[in-house]
């Protein structure tokens, strides 16, 4: 996976768009391994994102390029990546539920706590986007943290922050994010 | 909000969490936010949706989107399924076969059409959470460029559309083939045969070129070979990575050189593996081409994209830009000494210099030296199947001669050999050049300098057509002309001239042989006293006797450095034709002292009259009539009474002795040096004729009869001819 790394070097001398680019590699790669470990197991089975990302990580990346920093480009791209995933996953499962129509969500008829996972995941894409116009940091964390699974040590590591800050970071921005969520529709 | 206030509303936000008393909130609260009532509305707010947050969050997305396998099969299914045959997955009114593959932001399928006609198709769409709108833009670029293009070689779009979820596809032909190496390879085509499919593969890229699109991933395995008819049919694919020229499909896309970075780096232009460097062009692909086109002759591309990837990004940029891989030939050379074994069948043999050329200079690592378009590539492939001059490095002379003995093969018979040997030593290569200042002034030289020597190969073959009109037209179209000696130089503007010496048009002969003067001649200085004596001959009839003076310094200097006395005796002869002044007869004194001493030493003269001539002119132009007779008397030889060299002696006798007060003997010398001329002007000359009856020679006869009739007072009455 020579690629990979090449990619992830020119993200690290800064290229803006490399990320985007990161994406069908990491994608694919974490799409497989979403689909492989979900096929046939039963609900409750706690599996967690961040455990495909590592997978994929040590699927994609070769023995002499897991230095810290590569590695760290690599999680904020995965956690991109798994990010799609989700939501497009979520898509597929509520518009099933809904019966294939493309219905958004009343939120003012339906009191948020009874909201699916799935839709709560629409929900929460939508308002980080949001989020992202106004606080780019919390919603980094958002995305790692809820999407991709990560420890808030893992994440801390990977932005160069403390752990003390992912942990502030991540409760201010659930909070406001809900926020947002109510206040849309 | 500034990123300041922000960090101190979360840390605010932060510190209220932790109080999870109320009061002490409260209090703190009070004191943190002060008189700012919106600050502390704020927090009151986050910190109410706190709660509720948390249990919003505390779900696992993973689990979420989980799904039963009961649910069927739907189209993003597609992209973890492995078989898709039985499955009957339809995308549009295409069904879905089975997966090909990926580019760029897309997925390919195999589906089938049903409707109007059943046939294959390839089926692209754009890749499930890739649907942001730039992706979208992307995609549908791609799709749109495809559409714009309608060649033979360039696979075709048919349909486009979006699912229900509103992810795009397009439809289009399936290539069904092997990448144009493995084809190349399994069929073991020639070197022709894999020419004239590249060259197919050439057209379809300036196609594509000329509505604006640039493919800027050409590689092997996007040029795919099928069959038709049992014929072989090269097809483009996957634009995906294309980039529209036109501005306005530019606007809002920039695409990366990482891209190329997903596929082999082998194949990309050094400017594409620079960073930031969006400005590719016409010549990217041009690069992309070459390359293409050095994998096809050898087998393997110009850099091995396994080093390049492990050398890194920062290394993989400076070989791109700074190493030069060997020539074609040189790799194939070098690999055939380390396996015996190689297969040398269809790697084809010499000339390989031309092809050598034409890859590389398509690789040039400078854009501005490659070819400018596609077409002009391809124009220099063709020539070289058609053993013509490519332009690809400025033809030398014995590159010359070769390509023009390999398309005139029937004609040219063993004096080919001895003409390249001749050439041998010259100097002419200047391919390679260091400072671009001097390349471009050069670049025009040589320029001129080959279209030059193109024209002299033309007006030589004319020549030996015995078509000396046409031949002497093209001389007169060389502005530039030539400053080397070159056979076909040499050769052209001797026969011209000779041929119009016989036309009795002086000046122009003048033109020619003046030329032949200044640039040295080739072989023999033999043949190059031949080249003064016509050009004096000339001088002298063409009335311009004025010149004659200038004339004689030129020859005594291109003497000076010469010490041959055969040559001596050549250029004296030819400086003798007008009495001189003194001063010249002073400068000539070297060479007629040398000439006698050549003729002293030859035992047995080859022609006794061409050797006894100058030396016997010489004394008569001194003055020395005495000496000039001996010497005349004992040059002649009547055994042949018709040569030139005879009529030439019998006037040198008849002037000394009218110099010397025998007229009657005078007159007798004169009317038989007059009758030998007459009678020989009455016959055609041919050009240049052989050893024994050179026109020049005759010539000088002639002018020396005219010079002797008004010294003894006959009066000429000779035709002219």
């Amino acid at each position: 996976m020579r690629d990979l790394t090449l990619l992830l070097e020119s993200v690290g001398s800064g290229h803006t768009a490399a990320s985007e680019d990161l994406l069908p590699l990491v994608y694919d790669e974490l799409r497989h391994l979403a689909g492989v470990r979900m096929s046939g197991e039963a609900a409750g089975h706690t599996l967690q994102p961040t455990a495909l990302v590592h997978e994929a990580w040590l699927r994609l990346s070769s023995a002499n390029q897991r230095r810290w920093n590569d590695r760290s480009h690599f999680f904020r791209v995965a956690a991109l990546a798994m990010r799609r995933i989700l939501v497009d996953r979520a898509r597929h499962k509520s518009s099933i539920r809904h019966g294939g129509l493309q219905e958004r969500l009343n939120i003012e008829d339906v009191s948020l706590s009874t909201v699916e996972p799935d839709d709560r995941i629409l929900l929460i894409d939508e308002a980080l986007a949001k989020l992202e116009e106004e606080d780019a940091e919390s919603a980094r964390i958002v995305t790692m943290k809820f999407f991709g699974g990560f420890t808030n040590k893992a994440i801390a590591e990977t932005l160069a922050v403390t752990e003390r800050t992912v942990e502030r970071q991540w409760a201010y921005a659930k909070s406001r994010l809900f926020q947002l969520i109510q206040s849309a529709g | 909000m500034s990123e300041a206030f922000q960090q101190i509303e979360k840390a605010l936000f932060d510190t209220a969490l932790q109080l999870n008393q109320p009061d002490a909130r409260a209090a703190f609260l009070t004191q943190a936010c002060g008189t700012n009532t919106a600050l502390r509305l704020k927090l009151e707010k986050l910190l109410q949706a706190h709660s509720q947050a948390e249990d919003f969050f505390s779900i696992n997305p993973l689990e979420a989107t989980a799904r039963p396998i009961s649910q069927g099969l739907e189209e993003d299914s597609l992209e973890t399924l492995e078989s898709l045959e039985d499955a009957n997955v339809y995308i549009g009114r295409y069904k879905i076969i089975k997966r090909l593959g990926e580019g760029g932001c897309g997925v390919v399928y195999l589906a089938e059409q049903q409707k109007p006609v059943k046939r294959s198709v390839a089926l692209k769409i754009i890749r499930l959470g890739m649907d942001t709108v730039r992706v979208i833009s992307r995609f549908e670029l791609e799709r749109q460029a495809l559409a714009l293009m309608n060649h033979p070689h360039i696979a075709q779009a048919f349909d486009a559309g979006a699912t229900d979820s509103g992810r795009p596809y397009f439809v289009m032909e399936w290539v069904r083939g092997e990448s144009i190496t493995d084809y190349c390879r399994a069929h073991s085509l020639n070197i022709r045969r894999k020419l004239q499919l590249f060259i197919q593969v050439c057209l379809a890229i300036q196609h594509a070129h000329q509505k604006g699109i640039l493919h800027r991933d050409i590689k092997p395995s996007n040029v795919l070979v099928t069959e038709q008819d049992g014929k072989p049919v090269p097809k483009v694919i996957d634009f995906g990575v294309a980039k529209a020229v036109e501005n306005h499909w530019a606007e809002n896309l920039t695409y990366t050189a990482q891209e190329q970075l997903i596929g082999t780096p082998a194949y990309m232009s050094p400017e594409q593996a620079q960073t930031g460097r969006l400005d590719v062009d016409t010549r990217t692909d041009i690069y992309s081409l070459g390359a293409l086109l050095y994998e096809l002759l050898t087998d393997h591309p110009p850099f091995d994209s396994q080093r390049l990837l492990d050398a890194g990004m920062e290394e993989m940029r400076r070989i791109l830009r700074e190493k030069e891989p060997p020539t074609p030939s040189q790799l194939l050379h070098s690999l055939r000494q380390k396996e015996p074994a190689f297969p040398r069948g269809h790697h084809g043999t010499a000339p390989w210099g031309d092809l050598d050329w034409i890859v590389m200079k398509a690789l040039e690592k400078d854009r501005q030296r490659r070819y400018p378009t596609v077409n002009d590539l391809v124009m220099d492939l063709r020539r070289y199947l058609n053993h013509e001059a490519v332009q690809a490095r400025p033809p030398s002379k014995i590159y010359l001669l070769g390509k023009w003995i390999r398309r005139n093969r029937v004609i040219f018979s063993s004096a080919a050999a001895v003409s390249l040997a001749l050439i041998a030593g010259l100097s002419t290569s200047l391919w390679l050049f260091s400072k671009e200042r001097y390349a471009r002034k050069e670049q025009a030289r040589l320029h001129g300098e080959a279209v030059t020597a193109e024209m002299l190969t033309r007006a030589v073959f004319l020549t030996r057509e015995n078509n000396y009109p046409a031949a002497n037209a093209v001389l007169d179209q060389i502005h530039s002309p030539p400053v080397r000696a070159s056979f076909d130089g040499v050769s052209a503007y001797r026969s011209v001239g000779n041929w119009l010496a016989l036309q009795g048009r002086w000046q122009e002969t003048m033109d020619r042989f003046s030329i032949l003067k200044k640039i040295g001649g080739i072989d023999q200085w033999e043949s190059v006293t031949g080249d003064y004596q016509s050009y004096g001959i000339a001088l002298i009839e063409s009335g311009n006797v004025a010149a004659y003076p200038a004339f004689q310094q030129e020859c005594i200097s291109a003497y000076s450095h010469r010490s041959n006395g055969d040559e001596a005796s050549r250029i004296l002869k030819i400086c003798l034709l007008e009495p001189g002044s003194w001063s010249v007869l002073q400068q000539l004194r070297p060479i007629g002292t040398r000439a006698e001493r050549w003729y002293a030493t030859l035992e047995w003269p080859n022609s006794i009259g061409h050797s006894v001539i100058p030396i016997s002119l010489w004394r008569y132009r001194q003055g020395l009539y005495n000496g000039a007779e001996l010497y005349a008397q004992k040059g002649l030889d009547e055994r042949d009474k018709t040569s030139a060299d005879y009529a030439t002696i019998r006037i040198i006798l008849a002037m000394s002795a009218w110099k010397n007060h025998r007229p009657e003997e005078a007159r007798e010398n004169l009317e038989k040096a007059r009758e030998v001329i007459a009678l020989r002007f009455k016959q055609p000359f041919s050009s240049p004729g052989n050893l024994h009856d050179r026109w020049y020679d005759w010539g000088y006869a002639r002018i020396l009869l005219r010079e002797a009739s008004s010294l003894i007072g006959i009066p000429e009455d000779l035709e002219d001819s």
